[in-house]
């Protein structure tokens, strides 16, 4: 890579990083292994994001269901949509994902043992 | 980020007073997804970063922001009052009312949350061309207003029609391998070949065994 396309790749770096060719070529090589490096873990992060917003959505339904048995009851009803697309119903649409929820603690015997936590009440505020 | 896309639609509608504002400018946002919310809360979602989803803003508040944004932009521009109002009056008419059914279909190994109306990039189709007429079978989920159809795997009989809009390739990646002290540097730039499609229609779900809203109502 010539100079010039070093000095594109070097813009917004903090110092001098951005202008002497010298320590931005250092700066840049240094920017890409990080990027091909976390194009890999970007997946990971996202499936790990996912897995905590389906999680939040099971439990937030009126009978909880934790994110393991909610998976494994889809898994024995055969639906197959992935985690990216779960995590997007339970946040945008509520109700398709409360039927998925029923369906799978439907299917899923060990649903129905859930022990349900009392949900706790803020106190603070009362005088 | 939700503001942004706002902001987007009144510099359109002031700068270029002959544009259209259309529901679907080609104007892509290929990392981040929003969907309209079809439940009776009126929420704004969250933009996200997500891999190969387009981001549209929503129909529903096409004629709001036009609403919303046309005073703040007839202030700002005193000068041309009358193309401000007029600007107005095409935006309120020219949204037209958008189906309100989304579907998740799964196209080259990947799943995504499909709207009719708007364009989608995904892997590159061999042996389509530009313009042809695409029939997508593998549809996982189907959901209206009131019923959603979840299918085991797959929502029988259901299509999910689209357009092939163009075939390209998507932003360069520069892949770098670097080993220090080894002297052993690889510089490969990449493109992946994408197609955009645009989806048009959702058909074929009716008789499948559904759950509807107030079964759901019931249950909890």
């Amino acid at each position: 890579m010539n100079k010039k396309e070093i000095l594109k790749l070097a813009k917004g770096f903090r110092g001098r990083a951005k202008n002497c060719i010298r320590i931005a070529r250092e700066r840049v090589e240094k920017a890409l292994q990080y990027s091909y490096r976390d194009r890999r873990t970007k997946k990971r992060d996202m499936r790990s994001l996912w897995i905590q917003r389906i999680s939040a959505g099971t439990r937030s339904c009126d009978m909880q269901v934790h994110y393991g048995h909610f998976m494994h009851g889809l898994k024995k009803e055969n639906i197959q949509l992935n985690r990216k697309v779960l995590s997007e119903i339970s946040m945008h649409e509520p109700y398709s994902f409360k039927a998925l929820v029923d369906i799978s603690r439907e299917a899923f015997p060990g649903n129905r043992h859930i022990y349900h936590r009392p949900r706790k009440v803020d106190m603070s505020i009362t005088a | 980020m939700a503001s942004t896309s706002y902001t987007l639609f009144s510099l359109c509608s002031s700068f270029n007073a002959h544009c259209k504002i259309s529901p679907t400018p080609s104007v892509s946002k290929p990392l981040a997804f929003t969907k309209p919310n079809f439940s009776s809360s009126f929420n704004l979602p969250q933009k996200l970063c997500f891999s190969s989803s387009p981001s549209l803003p929503q129909s529903a508040t096409v004629p709001k922001v036009s609403q919303i944004d046309a005073p703040a932009v007839a202030e700002s521009e005193p000068e041309s009052p009358p193309a401000a109002t007029q600007i107005v009056e095409v935006a309120k008419e020219e949204a037209p009312k958008r189906e309100e059914i989304f579907a998740v279909v799964m196209v080259g190994g990947r799943q995504y949350i499909v709207i009719p109306g708007r364009f989608l990039y995904v892997q590159r189709l061999k042996g389509t061309n530009v313009n042809d007429k695409i029939a997508l079978n593998k549809v996982l989920l189907v959901g209206t207003k009131t019923t959603t159809y979840i299918g085991k795997p797959v929502v029988t009989n259901a299509v999910v029609h689209a357009v092939v809009e163009e075939q390209g390739l998507n932003k360069k990646v520069i892949v770098f391998k670097y080993k220090k002290k080894k002297n052993y540097r690889r510089n490969i730039g990449h493109r992946q070949p994408n197609t955009r499609i645009r989806i048009t229609g959702i058909t074929g779900f009716e008789n499948y065994p559904a759950v509807t809203l107030d079964s759901i109502a019931k249950s909890s």
